[in-house]
């Protein structure tokens, strides 16, 4: 039984930002590392975590059985195939969204606490009902942001709502970044991110082909393809996650060539 | 002369003095120590104040290390001289000043200390003092003045029941839009210069910015 466990809510207030993306490969890096993890969707509206693990096929029990104790949590969890430290609590039928409130949230969470290192909650977009149900039930969280102005305005918004509610710490976790177009000046800088959000930030993701296809296949690109360059950045964040002292990659310096013109970068506000 | 730190107290005292500037003079006078504390209770000082003060400071061989005050235009002036400065809430000294000095008119003022983010809105009916960022997509709105020990990169709303002098200041005036009163303008596009607090007022019924002299 795990005393110490760490219930970390991923958000971001706007829509596909890649939220359910980070908790599929955040769950199985963490698990890889030995932890037992528990990936939790509540996004009852659009879910889709199982599908993204792999797992759409396996479920018989939801969240919402679990609820009213029509099944026991265990029955519900689906464990994953190769990473057997890993386990999806699926989200119940769209119509939970009508009763579900966040004790309910919390009683669920306080069920997985019991057996389980870390507890991921994937967040639905939004600030509204289904977001504050979510949020009830953590202790901490990331925010997933793009470098894109309503993406940024959106992240704060939460972040706003994550510190009345005194959810913390709260990191920042900034994704498809594309190295060249930030060079360009065509994309928001990292510094034009972290400067508004005053977060720390706890990792890059570098967009990626390989994660669309990853995702058709249902399985996160950190199970397989170990090699492909977001994998690296999201197996970073999990190594950070657990206080491993990882610098964080400079894209821009990566793509080589980049560099004085990303110092200027560094530089200049586009807000 | 040793170095640990003294305080000099600029209050109504020092007012009753022809002028408060001879009396900080002369306390410079008695100091004993080369670094000196300034507690400038609810006194409203400006830069070019703050400037005669470190000036008064170095004939006496004098360092100034910190600004003490329950005014929130003397703290804005002196932080954006570069020096630490502490704000000491209303409450605490809004009675002793209240008890020593009955006729004293001290408007209120609202504080707010953290970044006001995206979504958030703040509405003070007298001034309004943030001691952070406002961020894109953030409101503040205050029937008097608006003073942000910080960026302004939202939208801000002083004299919002009609004051036309009301102003808004800020270390960096960048806001998507400024208004005061009725009126209303755009923030402006090019850069700040860095380290220059700057001021929006109504000058001949249009919202100028300007570097922050006195608030
Ligand atoms: N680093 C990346 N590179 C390329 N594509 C990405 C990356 N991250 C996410 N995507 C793509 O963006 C889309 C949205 O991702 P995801 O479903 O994880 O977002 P979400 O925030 O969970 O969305 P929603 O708000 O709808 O729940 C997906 O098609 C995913 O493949
Ligand atoms: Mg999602």
């Amino acid at each position: 039984m795990a005393t110490d466990t760490r219930v970390i809510l991923i958000c971001s207030g706007k829509g596909g930002v890649g939220k359910t993306t980070l908790t599929a490969n955040l769950g199985i890096s963490l698990a890889r590392q030995g932890l037992t993890t528990a990936v939790l969707d509540a996004d009852f509206g659009l879910r889709n975590l199982d599908l993204l693990l792999g797992l759409e096929n396996r479920i018989v029990y939801t969240a919402q059985e679990v609820l009213e104790e029509e099944c026991r949590l265990d029955q519900a969890l689906v464990k994953h195939k190769q990473e057997s430290n890993l386990s999806l609590l699926p989200a119940g039928n769209p119509r939970m969204l009508d009763w579900l409130k966040p004790d309910d949230m919390k009683r669920i969470v306080d069920m997985l606490k019991e057996q389980f290192n870390y507890v991921l909650i994937d967040c639905p977009a939004g600030v509204e009902d289904g977001f504050k149900n979510a949020m009830a039930a953590a202790q901490e969280a990331i925010v997933v942001t793009n470098p894109e102005v309503s993406a940024v305005r959106d992240a704060d918004r939460v972040i706003g709502l994550l510190n009345t509610n005194a959810i913390k710490p709260v990191q920042l976790v900034l994704n498809r970044v594309r190295p060249k177009m930030m060079a360009n000046q065509e994309m928001l800088s990292i510094d034009d991110v972290t400067d508004i959000l005053a977060l720390p930030l706890l990792g890059l993701v570098l967009e990626d082909e390989q994660v669309i296809v990853s995702t058709n296949r249902g399985e996160p690109l950190t199970l397989n393809s170990v090699n492909s360059p977001a994998a690296k950045c999201y197996l970073n964040i999990a190594k950070r996650l657990q206080g491993e002292d990882i610098p964080l990659i400079d894209p821009v310096e990566e793509s080589s060539g980049f560099g004085a013109k990303f110092r200027r970068l560094m530089q200049t506000k586009i807000f | 002369m040793n170095s640990k730190p003294q305080k000099i107290i600029i209050n109504a005292d020092s007012n009753q003095y022809q002028n408060w500037k001879l009396c900080v003079k002369s306390k410079f006078k008695t100091i004993k120590s080369k670094n000196i504390e300034i507690d400038c209770e609810n006194f409203d000082l400006s830069c070019s104040d703050i400037l005669e003060l470190i000036a008064i400071a170095n004939e006496s061989n004098c360092k100034i290390v910190c600004f003490y005050s329950t005014s929130s235009k003397t703290i804005v002036s002196s932080q954006s001289l570069g020096y630490r400065s502490h704000f000491i809430l209303e409450n605490d000294s809004y009675n002793t000043l209240k008890m020593n000095n009955k006729d004293l008119n001290i408007s209120k003022a609202d504080f707010h200390q953290g970044t006001i983010r995206s979504g958030e809105y703040l509405d003070s009916p007298g001034d309004l003092l943030i001691l952070g960022d406002v961020n894109p997509g953030a409101i503040v709105r205050a029937e008097g003045n608006i003073i942000i020990w910080g960026r302004l990169l939202g939208i801000a709303h002083a004299g919002s029941k009609g004051n036309a002098r009301a102003t808004i200041s800020a270390l960096q005036l960048r806001p998507l839009q400024l208004r005061i009163a009725s009126k209303v303008a755009r923030g402006p596009k090019e850069k700040p210069q860095l380290g220059l607090a700057e001021q929006a007022r109504i000058d001949s019924e249009k919202i100028i910015i300007s570097q922050l002299e006195s608030i």
